[in-house]
């Protein structure tokens, strides 16, 4: 990672020269404090075949300043679980269930003044040396209590799905800003090319609303958006030859069509791109045994599977998911986004009808892999590099959207978000939502100050990770900044 | 940019309503203005100031003044930020700032309400004509330098701002070179700069620059064969005269235009629905290209088709350019999201036609370019009265977004092709039904259950040919099946309809500067006006034909862009011609020729050419071929040690740049190589090419708005796939397609891993080299040297060596030999390897 600023090389060209050619002419040219570091344009490695330059635009990227954690995994609980039933206790709602209320609270169901009183339908306990109070909804997580740092005081610009999923990837509620995972990557590149640097992987009921779009790049190259990876059967899309070829007849095939391609650049050596585009197949023949080897569990030992919940029907297949984030964090994935939850409706946490039925189903879901997971990556001394993000898009609220039902509308007012490992303190509480979870009203945090916090346990400062686009530089906390949670961290 | 949502929690609002209560207090505090007693200083300094240090001053002390607002002194709080005086001289006590710090309408701090304590000393202070505090601030003042820049003399002055001027063509000394004059421009700065233009490119590669730079497709063996037995000085001027005339160059110069105009089918968002016949604002930037159609008129048409004197057909799906944007149909807050809407066409507005970056102006005076805030408003003015694509629940997309178009002939003609369809529909239903019908009375068991799916049919009527039917009529039954899906298929095209511009009538409600972009937050009314700095006549709004519900504003915008007056519109589009031409823009940053726009290489090059436009009245083929034709375009692409040196970036131009193919050229070569790129489907909606299950999986219900097409369908150019914006064909966004939420003025050109997967493993690219060695044994027989010899040349559109022929030969030799596959499959491999070649990507 050793840069000398003072010989800066860029082939001869200015800075600006070389990155209008870098990028072939960026529509935003990538002009952010970050590229400003003399160090990164001027880092090259060596391709796979270990002669030809190659820069890969992901290339590993020195942090504006020491990071306290190297990775991400960020636990999407897409639709929303409830803060109120799950760690955000509110004692006086005991015994108020029916009752109507004065509440100001806004949902799909729009804006509403008062409403009738859904008591959380979990019983709370206190655990660890922390006390933290955590429902029965999380058995096998309230043993983590300790590891984690609960933000209570959240609140979000929508409390309607697609803007509000929009705003938790993308920093905006607006379609076509790129999302936390191609910030990332964007500015610090990763550090095993032989995969991709941010990874997300579906709920098995289907993707979030708006698909693709919560892991798109946005206004940024291709090259930062999101590599979706299935957890079962050939990982990534085009990973594996098909029509019969195999890996040795492949490997002859590129041997003949290096042969081309290099003396087709013997009179063309002043063409960079072509000498990329050749490494580019290398990169990518490398990626067909890394990757499969990456997703292979069978390399794990019985006793990890068990801790994890992988046997489990209902948490199986998150457990495999939690399970391949660590490996894959493991091997330098900057970025794993899994989501629990998928499609519509009950599929996700989204409990509009039977509360009950709805988050007992999804808590059982994601329990053990979670707990599972912060104790693995605890054992393994990963926790400490890790940050582990838990949430969704907005919260819900206290009281019932129907006449009659147990189902909670939206609530962007207030809600749960927890963090731990990279950095993050352990065992602590911070802001707080009123007497019924309805809005936030101690230390009121948004989705921006996540944002903040998690690029600056990353290393990045977040008010200067930019990149010029539309006349602007744009930020993933927006033009007028935020802070991290100072609070949290460590 | 967009607007901050969250201006509740991060500005100081508007003033609305009053404090009751505290008159009384009010009264007895009445002249005990500061700076005050000792008292009231100790009052100051030791309650209040450090309520304010822990709370406050990070937004709003020091050189912090988010919205505009300080709290450091007596007159920075009484001048307040954006939205007024923070502190009401005449009646403090009701002043905004108690109204935010009681969260009554704005909520500040926004970390959370001060407890009651600290309200209450804040109120008595403020009540108290902020006595104590220091009169006069002495805060750091805003670094001029990093202020906005003004609309003054000076910033007039700036060179896209002034008309354009025919500068006088240079004299350079190499006479000879100068074919036309962008040559003498281009070789006397190269002289200047004591470098040599490259030497003509060789003839191979001139064509397929040409070919691929007009048409997006390779020259085929004909065109190659042609060109080179043509020695005539005048052969490559009717190369371009032919590609010039050719109906594929429409094609593939709308994709550029689609670029920049955001196209894309469906609407972003959770639903990500579908528009209408988007597909007829496609076909119809494809046939403005083809017809030559002047770049005024077309202008015109998109902003206010609607609006002109002669709204044809035509004018009015060009307005389609208003509905290609995303649309929140469930907006959370459903004022603001007009604004959007709104923004979204200043934006790509000021952008494609102007080369402006106006949309920073949004929320303050722009901060690199002399656009104020007030010039932004003025130029949303002109789309203040444009209806929202749909408004959910309300005004449907129907009602406030399609129109029925046609003349009464195509009426008549419409109606006589349904009647038509249904005829032969029925004819063919006529000959499938009785088979159906004798094959039902016989169906035995379960087939009783499965007869009511379709497609099994054809197979319980196949089992009974020799014992219920005959050979002959099941042949005549599949046919007749066959042709009805055919039909189907090709249902003649919906009652004519296209997807439009409405108004909401023929008066626009007013239009208000929004304090920080807030729509809930209406500063100074502004009436439709162009930026100042550009020292625009004022508009010339008239109100159009009787019968027509609109304001008439458009068509002043867009009499005014369109006219030869403007100083960017011209050198915008010459300046995009460039980039397209030659892979960069004179400009560089074609979509910003302001402050923070790249500033040309050259500038007298530029201007001339913009006024080479305009005096040939805004005709696109004729700039082609002025460009195309210089010796400049002709260069070859060969480094030299020397310049490469001087001028790495060939800024100077002093040689052709090479290029990769873009996206779609990329796609439809692969099906041209091969003998499978279906050429004459042209127009119409598009069509779906087969999306591996892995893409659709990331959908939340996998395969939501994803059709399936024929194989015939699938064969059609890359222009006419269904562009999803939640759903991007992988191949198409792998290779740097357009992010279509905004405007796309200079596509990425990355390379990456992703890239060679998909080129080496994708069921796409298997199948392409399939068909490919298919070809290659119809042209070439069994023979492999000339199976080889034929691949390579579609490829490279050159001939091969001989080292290259028997380097393939000895793969499909090794393949066979040392891996046991059969000689048609080595083939493929083969035909694999040669469409993942750099030279099939790249053009020298």
């Amino acid at each position: 990672m050793a840069t000398n600023p003072s010989r800066p090389n860029f082939c001869g060209r200015t800075r600006r020269e070389f990155l209008w050619q870098a990028g072939g002419g960026f529509t935003g040219v990538a002009l952010s404090a970050l590229l400003g570091q003399d160090g990164f344009l001027a880092r090259q490695s060596v391709a796979a075949d270990g002669v030809t330059e190659w820069r890969n635009p992901l290339a590993a990227k020195p942090p504006h300043f020491a990071p306290k954690a190297k990775n991400v995994i960020f636990l999407y609980m897409y639709g929303g679980p409830s803060h109120i039933d799950t760690f955000d206790r509110k004692p006086k709602m005991t015994g108020m269930d029916n009752k109507t209320v004065s509440v100001k609270t806004f949902g799909r169901g729009g804006h509403r003044n008062q409403g009738r009183i859904v008591e959380p339908r979990w019983k709370f306990k206190q655990y660890g040396e922390c006390g933290k109070w955590v429902s029965d909804l999380f058995p096998h997580l309230a043993t983590c209590v300790d590891d984690i740092a609960f933000v209570h005081s959240m609140t979000a610009d929508s409390p309607i799905h697609g803007s509000a999923m929009l705003m938790m990837n993308s920093g905006k509620i607006l379609s076509g800003s790129p999302c936390m995972g191609s910030w990332i990557n964007y500015g610090l590149g990763t550090v095993n090319e032989n995969l991709p640097g941010f990874v997300v992987m579906l709920d098995p009921r289907g993707g979030p609303i708006s698909g693709a779009k919560n892991w798109s790049s946005g206004y940024m190259p291709a090259t930062y958006q999101a590599t979706v990876m299935r957890s079962s059967g050939t990982p990534i899309l085009d990973l594996a030859p098909s029509g019969g070829l195999t890996r040795p007849m492949q490997r002859r095939l590129l041997d003949a069509l290096r042969d081309y391609n290099e003396e087709h650049l013997a009179s063309r050596g002043d063409n960079h791109d072509l000498a990329a585009r050749i490494a580019s197949y290398e990169l990518a023949y490398k990626m067909q045994s890394a990757a499969p080897e990456a997703v292979d569990l069978s390399q794990e030992t019985a006793q990890t599977k068990a801790l994890y919940g992988l046997d489990d029907p209902t948490a199986g297949p998150f457990a495999r998911q939690c399970l391949l984030a660590r490996r894959l964090v493991e091997r330098g994935v900057r970025f794993v986004q899994l989501y629990s939850g998928g499609n519509h409706n009950d599929a996700n946490w989204d409990a509009h009808g039977d509360l009950k039925a709805n988050h007992d189903l999804h808590a059982a879901e994601t329990d053990q892999p979670i707990a599972g997971l912060l104790k693995d990556l605890k054992d393994r001394g990963m926790l400490d590099e890790t940050l582990i993000v838990w949430g969704g898009e907005f919260g819900r609220q206290p009281t019932a959207e129907y006449a009659k039902g147990t189902g909670r509308d939206h609530n962007a007012y207030g809600f749960t978000m927890w963090l731990a490992g990279g950095g993050i303190k352990g065992g602590v509480s911070y802001g707080k939502t009123d007497e019924l979870g309805a809005a936030a009203v101690e230390n009121r945090l948004h989705v921006r100050n996540l944002h903040a916090t998690i690029l600056q346990q990353m290393g990045l400062d977040p008010n200067a990770l930019s990149y010029f686009h539309n006349g602007l530089d744009q930020k993933l906390v927006g033009v007028e900044g935020a802070d991290p949670i100072h609070e949290i961290i460590a | 940019m967009q607007a901050p949502r969250t201006l509740l929690l991060t500005t100081i609002g508007l003033l609305l309503g009053a404090l009751s209560g505290l008159a009384d207090e009010r009264a007895a505090e009445e002249g005990a203005a500061a700076p005050g007693s000792a008292q009231q200083r100790a009052f100051y300094n030791e309650q209040v100031l450090p309520i304010l240090e822990q709370h406050c001053f990070k937004c709003h002390g020091g050189r912090a003044s988010k919205g505009g607002l300080r709290l450091t002194s007596q007159e920075n709080i009484r001048r307040g930020g954006d939205t007024g005086p923070a502190v009401s001289h005449d009646d403090p006590a009701d002043s905004l700032l108690l109204r935010a710090i009681n969260y009554e309408d704005y909520e500040m701090p926004p970390s959370g309400k001060l407890p009651a304590a600290q309200i209450a000393i804040l109120a008595r202070w403020v009540r108290s004509r902020l006595a104590g505090a220091p009169r006069q601030a002495t805060d750091p003042e805003p670094d001029e330098e990093h202020g906005p820049p003004p609309v003054n003399e000076t910033t007039r002055q700036f060179w896209s701002f002034q008309p354009v001027e025919r500068p006088a063509v240079p004299t350079p000394q190499r006479e000879a070179w100068v074919r036309n004059p962008i040559d003498a421009f281009i070789v006397k700065r190269l002289e200047t700069n004591h470098l040599s233009p490259a030497p003509p490119a060789d003839k191979t590669a001139l064509l397929r620059r040409a070919t691929y730079d007009l048409t997006g497709l390779p020259p085929t063996p004909a065109e190659v064969a042609a060109f080179l037995a043509d020695d005539s000085p005048a052969a490559f001027e009717r190369v371009v005269d032919r590609l010039l005339e050719s109906p594929h160059y429409g094609e593939r110069w709308a994709r550029h235009w689609l670029d920049l105009v955001r196209y894309a089918e469906t609407n972003s968002y959770e639903r990500d629905g579908a528009k209408p016949f988007v597909w007829r604002y496609r076909d119809y930037v494809i046939r403005s290209f083809n017809e030559d159609k002047p770049y005024d008129q077309f202008v015109r048409e998109q902003l206010a088709g609607d609006e002109l004197p002669e709204a044809t057909s035509d004018a009015i799906i060009a307005t389609g350019y208003y509905r290609l944007g995303i649309w929140q149909d469930e907006p959370v807050d459903p004022v603001q999201e007009v604004f959007e809407d709104i923004d979204d066409l200043v934006r790509t507005t000021g952008e494609v036609f102007l080369g402006l970056t106006v949309g920073c102006a949004r929320c303050h005076d722009h901060k690199l370019d002399p656009v104020p805030q007030r010039d932004y408003y003025r130029l949303a003015a002109f789309f203040r009265n444009v209806r929202r694509y749909g408004v959910r629940g309300a005004d449907s997309v129907a009602a406030s977004s399609l129109v029925e178009i046609g003349t009464p002939e195509q009426r008549q003609r419409h109606a006589e092709q349904v009647a038509r369809y249904e005829a032969e529909l029925q004819s063919a239903n006529g000959r499938i039904e009785p088979i159906e019908a004798r094959v039902e009375a016989d169906l035995k068991g379960v087939e009783n259950d499965e007869w009511k799916h379709a497609k099994r049919r054809p197979e319980f009527v196949k089992k009974r040919i020799g014992s219920l039917i005959t050979q002959q009529e099941f042949d005549d039954y599949a046919k007749s099946l066959e042709h009805r899906a055919e039909l189907r298929r090709n249902k003649p095209p919906g009652l004519e309809q296209a997807l439009c511009v409405k108004e909401h009538g023929r008066t626009s409600p007013p239009t208000h500067v929004l304090v920080r972009g807030n729509a809930h937050a209406q500063g100074e009314e502004v009436a439709p006006g162009f930026p100042s700095v550009l020292s625009p006549p004022a508009p010339d709004i008239r109100r159009p034909a009787e019968g027509i519900g609109s304001t008439g504003r458009r068509r002043a915008l867009a009499e005014w862009i369109a006219s030869a007056e403007n100083p960017l519109t011209a050198r915008v589009m010459v300046n995009r011609l460039w980039h397209y031409h030659f892979g960069r823009g004179l400009v560089r940053s074609t979509s910003d020729l302001g402050f923070q726009g790249t500033p040309p290489t050259h500038p007298e090059l530029l201007d001339w050419l913009a006024s080479e436009l305009v005096a040939g009245e805004w005709k696109i083929k004729r700039m082609h071929k002025l460009m195309m034709l210089s010796n400049t375009y002709q260069m070859s692409s060969q480094a030299n040690a020397a310049a490469l040196e001087k001028d790495p970036l060939n800024q100077l131009f002093w040689r052709f740049d090479m290029r990769r193919l873009s996206a779609e050229e990329i796609r439809d070569s692969l099906l041209a190589v091969n003998g499978s790129l279906s050429l004459d489907r042209m127009f119409g909606p598009s069509f779906y090419p087969i999306m591996p299950p892995e893409v659709l999986a990331g959908q939340s219900r996998p395969g939501a708005g994803w059709g399936k097409s024929s194989a015939e369908e699938r064969a059609r150019r890359s222009i006419y796939i269904h562009v999803k914006r939640s759903l991007a064909v992988p191949m198409i966004a792998s290779f740097d397609g357009p992010e279509s939420d905004a405007s796309c003025p200079v596509r990425f050109n990355t390379t990456q891993p992703t890239q060679a997967l998909g080129m080496l493993n994708s069921r796409f690219v298997m199948e392409q080299a399939a068909v490919f060695a298919d070809y290659l044994q119809q042209q070439a027989g069994d023979d492999l040297t000339a199976q080889i010899t034929v691949a390579l040349r579609r490829v490279t559109q050159r001939e091969p060596t001989q080292e290259e022929i028997r380097r393939g030969v000895t793969l499909v030799q090794t393949m066979q030999k040392a891996h046991d596959v059969s000689a048609p499959q080595a083939l493929q491999y083969f035909c694999l390897t040669a469409l993942n070649l750099n030279e099939f990507v790249y053009l020298d």
